[in-house]
């Protein structure tokens, strides 16, 4: 059996709309380790909140199609996109479980919250109201909510933004999933709460042993808590690699620019943050060749005709770019990225 | 919690005042003579009535006692027919209209409700449009229309039901769906809306993430929080099903309130129109401020809010 | 691997600017038109609306007859090449009292939008605009009337005015405005808190510019959609009191007492019931096809 908690194998999704089919994700394949953190790294309307939707088949069905000839393998054997609503309903919650940006929003608020944890535990483990109760508490307490008996009994808008935070993370990892989904999940949040909440995640993925998928446009989280990196881009992954790949040896343009537009505190060097120039295709018409060539600095010809194959830097790091052909000029990085490897 | 339901009482109080003085002012500035329909009086008889009816009095006079009886429930009795208080008629009168009414409102919520859960559960299929039908129909056709239509194809040409009067249950069908059908359109239309709204919302999503099966999640997540606004608008589906009564006792000849009401205002008798006025009046305050404080109730965020809004 | 000739790998001497938005972006009201002309609902009222106003203009010159001559040789005519409607009781063609009803039900209707909206937005935008005490004032006198049954206020207003078209312009003015002026409370109160105002103000743009070019758009669109919908109410609510007897004063014709006169002999002459139904119902069809249609169109929130 594979070492795989995830495969994701040329994922494609389209949203059918009144001006034509969007195609919002363009044949994604990356794979996920278990007791891995992965981050899906991009700017908005790249796709990734679409694949980590796609994963747990929550993308409304029409106008939203996953293009048949995709596969999503959870944990070896189970294809996420062939299942019915009716298995899949078992995987989501006990499997897998998803933390989504805004918890202002993300709660029910008519619901007591000890409910709202207990729900996926009285579907999916069969507990009995009480067991579930006790075991809300139990999650409570495991993320970090003082007085978790009193709390229990209380609706969302009795808790501050962060709480609601780990509130949504005890729902979603109330059930012991094998993987954590986390749309976003410190965007909406103060800065100060923002590390709470990756500590919090950071202790329950070294506790519960969880594979994460972390979805988020904020390197500086990236660095925090995962492993891997995908960039994502017009819907296709750029370039993939580790932490440490992707940080100090990038090999795409667009990576560079990504990487040229947050500040860094690794760095002595005087520092410019400079954003990359222009806005992401049209996705409804993606162009023919490299999406990224527009606005790319380095762009070629070829760039405008044909998109560009993956190709593999080392065992876990690939790239899709010309600039990477043995034919295409050598082309000086950026200073400001990378530089030496201090980590 | 109690904050709020005091501030909605002192509310309704307020605005009965209002309501009251504001009829007691108009009803003063009414033209023509109070007692114009009766045969010619002498002046001294006339003096006499309107010393009965404290007429003679200066104005504030009139107003204060006019208050202390209506605070006693004491409505008066008819100008036109001296014999009859006004809460005889109430008393005679009221029972059948609430059942009318009650009828309707119970039709136009579950009908109305269920039709625009099921719409938005199949948005853009069949059942959506059928309930997009109806609402338009609904607001295109009041009852001062359909009733008459009804009465005229259902009761007359096809003969399968009667098409007046107010007897044994069959007789009670053509009134109640006249009266409740306006409503019952509002209502699909604003649940349909709600639905769509809070399918859309983030919870739904949570809720779906936990792996809750559909059914779950529409009956727990989404039909529960969607029914929310709906409540605040059962207060004004009250007052238009009172009001639309008016002209549905009429068309079906209903003993009821409205069409004595109506029967009231082309008589020109003052104390009936002025009591019944009163008491449609307190009644809708009332049913508005149950509706306001059970709005309250239902939603935890208002319920454990501090001190009210 | 892609097989690709040397000479491709020429950097593309790029032209034009990067910050080109690539779709076509359109002005919010050509948006809108855009969105409304696509609903077919929308302009099937629009166009049934329009020949409807076009009838109630020029249709009793079609007759050679008027509202209100009787004559006792052509009572209750069935519909005939002479009387289109037919006649009523009193040998009054009805082909020209239905029109007549409807340029009442128009005349009303758009009275009432306009002074709806003048006294509504007044009072609101003071309410909005001074803030605090006033504001608190204003809004405990609104908390007040909106508690009032509107109807039995406009019955008892028209008991004392008598029936009579102005009697009912004013009463429905008088009760009509409030959700006017709430609505437009809220707008300007939630546009001013919005952060796109905030921008604009920090970028210097003058208080008058931001109410121009910011709060009135983003505020007109619900209220143009308030106001498609009050005209249909104020329909309704003439023709309601004109059926119970409190509305247009005969021998001069509303679609509600033609109703209610035509609900008296539905058993003999169902045309009277029927012809100023079908034309009431369509009046308030196309108006809330409309209305629906621009809420569509206009709410910035539905805006693909």
């Amino acid at each position: 059996m594979s070492n795989n908690i995830l495969e994701v194998k040329d994922l494609k999704v389209s949203f059918h709309t009144y001006a034509g089919e969007v195609h919002a994700v363009r044949g994604v394949t990356f794979n996920l380790k278990k007791g891995e953190a992965l981050a899906i790294v991009g700017e908005s309307g790249c796709g990734k909140s679409v694949t980590s939707q796609a994963i747990m088949r929550l993308i409304a069905t029409p106008p939203g199609e996953i293009k048949s000839t995709s596969s999503i393998l959870f944990d070896g054997k189970t294809d996420i996109v062939k299942l019915s609503d009716k298995e899949m309903e078992n995987l989501r919650g006990s499997e897998m479980g998803m933390i989504f940006q805004d918890p202002m929003t993300s709660l029910n608020p008519t619901m007591k919250i000890g409910k709202q944890i207990a729900e996926g535990l009285i579907k999916h483990q069969g507990l009995s109201k009480q067991a579930a109760r006790e075991r809300a508490i139990e999650m409570l307490r495991l993320v970090g909510i003082p007085n978790p008996e009193g709390r229990v009994d209380q609706y969302p808008h009795q808790f501050s933004g962060g709480m609601r935070q780990r509130v949504m993370i005890a729902i979603a990892l109330a059930c012991n999933p094998k993987l954590l989904i986390a749309d976003e999940p410190t965007t909406a949040l103060d800065v100060t709460i923002q590390a709470q909440i990756l500590d919090l995640m950071r202790d329950l993925q070294e506790k519960t042993g969880a594979s994460i998928i972390l979805i988020t446009h904020d390197l500086g989280v990236v660095a925090d808590l995962a492993q891997r990196v995908v960039v994502m881009y017009a819907g296709k992954v750029v370039e993939q690699g580790s932490v440490d790949d992707i940080f100090y040896n990038p090999q795409h343009p667009y990576t560079w620019g990504l990487m040229r537009s947050v500040p860094r505190l690794d760095n002595d060097e005087k520092q410019e943050l400079i954003p990359i120039e222009g806005t992401p295709p049209d996705l409804i018409a993606p162009p023919k060749g490299c999406a990224f060539a527009a606005r790319c600095p380095y762009a070629m010809e070829v760039c405008l005709e044909a998109d560009p194959d993956i190709t593999k830097i080392n065992s876990g790091h690939s790239a899709s770019c010309w600039l990477l052909h043995p034919n295409a000029p050598k082309v000086e990085r950026p200073v400001e990225v990378g530089g030496h490897h201090n980590g | 919690m109690l904050r709020f339901i005091l501030r909605r009482l002192i509310y309704g109080i307020i605005t009965l005042w209002v309501l009251i003085t504001l009829t007691f002012i108009l009803m003063h500035n009414l033209p023509g003579d109070p007692f114009a329909n009766s045969q010619k009086l002498s002046p001294e008889a006339k003096a006499t009535l309107m010393k009965t009816y404290g007429l003679d009095q200066p104005i504030w006079v009139q107003y204060g006692s006019y208050l202390k009886k209506i605070a006693t429930f004491d409505f008066g009795v008819s100008f036109n027919y001296p014999t009859r208080s006004v809460n005889d008629v109430l008393k005679q009168t009221f029972p059948t209209s609430a059942e009318l009414g009650m009828y309707a409102i119970i039709i136009a919520v579950i009908i109305g409700l269920t039709l625009g859960i099921v719409a938005a559960l199949n948005h853009n299929k069949g059942w959506d449009y059928v309930a997009m039908l109806t609402a338009i129909i609904g607001v295109s056709a009041p009852a001062f229309v359909i009733g008459p239509l009804l009465s005229y194809f259902i009761g007359v040409k096809l003969g399968w039901l009667p098409p007046a009067l107010w007897k044994s249950p069959e007789y009670k069908i053509l009134p109640t769906i006249t009266l409740a059908f306006g409503t019952l359109a509002t209502m699909a239309r604003m649940m349909r809306t709600s639905m769509l709204d809070v399918v859309s919302q983030d919870y739904v999503k949570t809720a779906k993430s936990k792996g809750l099966s559909r059914f779950a999640v529409v009956v727990k997540h989404t039909i529960r929080n969607a029914m929310l606004p709906i409540i605040t608008i059962l207060g004004v589906a009250l007052v238009n099903i009172t009001t639309g009564a008016f002209v549905v006792e009429q068309i079906f000849a209903v003993p009821g309130m409205g069409k004595f009401f109506v029967q009231s205002i082309s008589t020109n008798d003052y104390t009936m129109i002025m009591g019944m006025t009163i008491f449609y009046a307190a009644l809708l305050i009332v049913a508005i401020m149950v509706t306001d404080v059970m709005y309250g109730v239902v939603d935890p965020r208002i319920r454990l809010a501090k001190g009210g809004k | 691997m892609q097989t690709v000739t040397q000479d491709k790998f020429k950097p593309v001497v790029k032209t034009g600017n990067n910050e080109r938005v690539v779709r076509q972006s359109l002005s919010y009201w050509a948006d809108a038109w855009r969105r409304l002309k696509k609903n077919k609902l929308a302009m099937f009222g629009l166009i049934v609306l329009a020949a409807l106003t076009i009838l109630a203009l020029i249709g009793p010159f079609l007759q050679p007859y008027d509202y209100q001559t009787q004559d006792y040789a052509a009572r209750n005519f069935a519909p005939s090449g002479s009387h289109w409607f037919g006649t009523d009781d009193l040998g009054r063609d009805q082909w020209v009292r239905v029109w007549w009803g409807v340029r009442i039900s128009l005349f009303i209707g758009i009275i009432a939008a306009v002074l709806d909206f003048t006294i509504g937005v007044l009072y609101g935008g003071i309410s909005a605009y001074f803030g605090g005490r006033v504001d608190d004032i204003m809004q405990r006198i609104i908390e007040i009337i909106y508690g009032l049954p509107f109807m039995i206020i406009v019955i008892l207003l028209m008991m004392v005015m008598g029936p009579g078209i102005f009697s009912i312009i004013i009463a429905l003015a008088a009760t009509g405005w409030v959700g006017m002026a709430r609505l437009v409370r809220g707008q300007m109160l939630s546009l001013k808190e919005q952060e796109y105002v905030l921008a604009a103000r920090t970028l210097g743009a003058s208080s008058w510019r931001i109410i121009l070019r910011h709060l009135v758009p983003n505020a007109l669109g619900i209220i143009i959609i308030n106001v498609t919908f009050t005209v249909p109410g104020a329909i309704f609510a003439e023709s309601f009191l004109s059926f119970i007897g409190l509305g247009i004063k005969p021998p001069m014709a509303s679609l509600g007492s033609l109703v209610s006169d035509g609900v008296a002999v539905m058993r003999n002459f169902p045309w009277r019931l029927l012809c100023p139904s079908i034309v009431f119902s369509l009046i308030m069809l196309s108006f809330n096809l409309l209305g629906d249609g621009l809420r569509d169109a206009l709410d910035p929130r539905l805006r693909k």
